[in-house]
């Protein structure tokens, strides 16, 4: 009887995880002033390089990623995450990055299936 | 073949998607959340100090409400964004690599003059 066991692909590595989403952020608004009309495509453009990065790790995992932007005026910004999963198996990634006009917030939720 | 499964109780149901009342409905969701934030956050004003830790209890109180509705065999995550008004520009996006078919989000955006909240909830199903 073969034995099958969860091998090391199957799990969430938040530190390569981390390494993606700071790529994608880097690739959409690296060097960019904080600009109302790009800011949509900014955000779409973010979360769909991560997500289409995480998909090519080939993991069995479904992912939910979500990224916020926002202007940087001497407003306060707070974000929680609360989840009901599996912790051994399941994990999140959340990475803050800043310039001198926004800030932007990217959580990457991988949920084994 | 001796002892095997968690409980007794639990016998295998070979179902690999959910019925059509236990689907996690959006509609269901957003319902829940609109009224958890109507109830939490009517006249709350935006202080630094208590922020972090509203924050947080509001994640797990939508998440604990949506686990007594009963969504069986959902993996939830629930996000919580929580920011002080003041003329700033704000956007926020999300995708999901997931079954469309079993899976589902919902969010709901509450105002009030100092504050604006968030919350995105997702549902994913467990094969």
């Amino acid at each position: 009887m073969d034995e099958f066991q969860t091998g090391e692909e199957a799990s969430f590595l938040v530190d390569e995880v981390s390494s993606i989403i700071k790529e994608a952020i880097e690739g959409a608004i690296g060097g960019n002033a904080y600009q109302h009309s790009k800011v949509n495509q900014w955000t779409t453009s973010v979360v769909e390089q991560t997500l289409s990065q995480l998909t090519k790790l080939g993991k069995p995992f479904k992912y939910i990623v979500t990224c916020v932007i926002m202007q940087k005026n001497g407003a306060g910004l707070h974000t929680a995450s609360s989840c009901f999963w599996d912790n051994s198996s399941d994990g999140t990634c959340t990475v803050r990055w800043e310039n001198k006009t926004m800030y932007c917030i990217v959580s990457a939720f991988g949920l084994a299936i | 073949m001796g002892e095997l499964g968690p409980d007794e109780g639990a016998e295998n149901t070979y179902s690999l998607r959910p019925g059509l009342q236990h689907r996690f409905k959006s509609s269901t969701v957003k319902e829940c959340i609109r009224a958890i934030l109507k109830e939490k956050l009517a006249n709350v004003q935006y202080i630094p100090e208590e922020m972090p830790e509203l924050t947080k209890s509001l994640s797990e109180t939508i998440k604990d409400r949506l686990k007594e509705e009963g969504f069986d065999r959902y993996k939830m995550v629930v996000q919580v964004v929580i920011g002080e008004q003041r003329g700033e520009g704000v956007n926020m996006a999300a995708r999901c690599f997931w079954d469309a078919d079993t899976d589902s989000c919902a969010h709901h955006v509450f105002m009030n003059d100092s504050l604006f909240c968030v919350v995105a909830a997702f549902g994913c199903f467990y094969y």
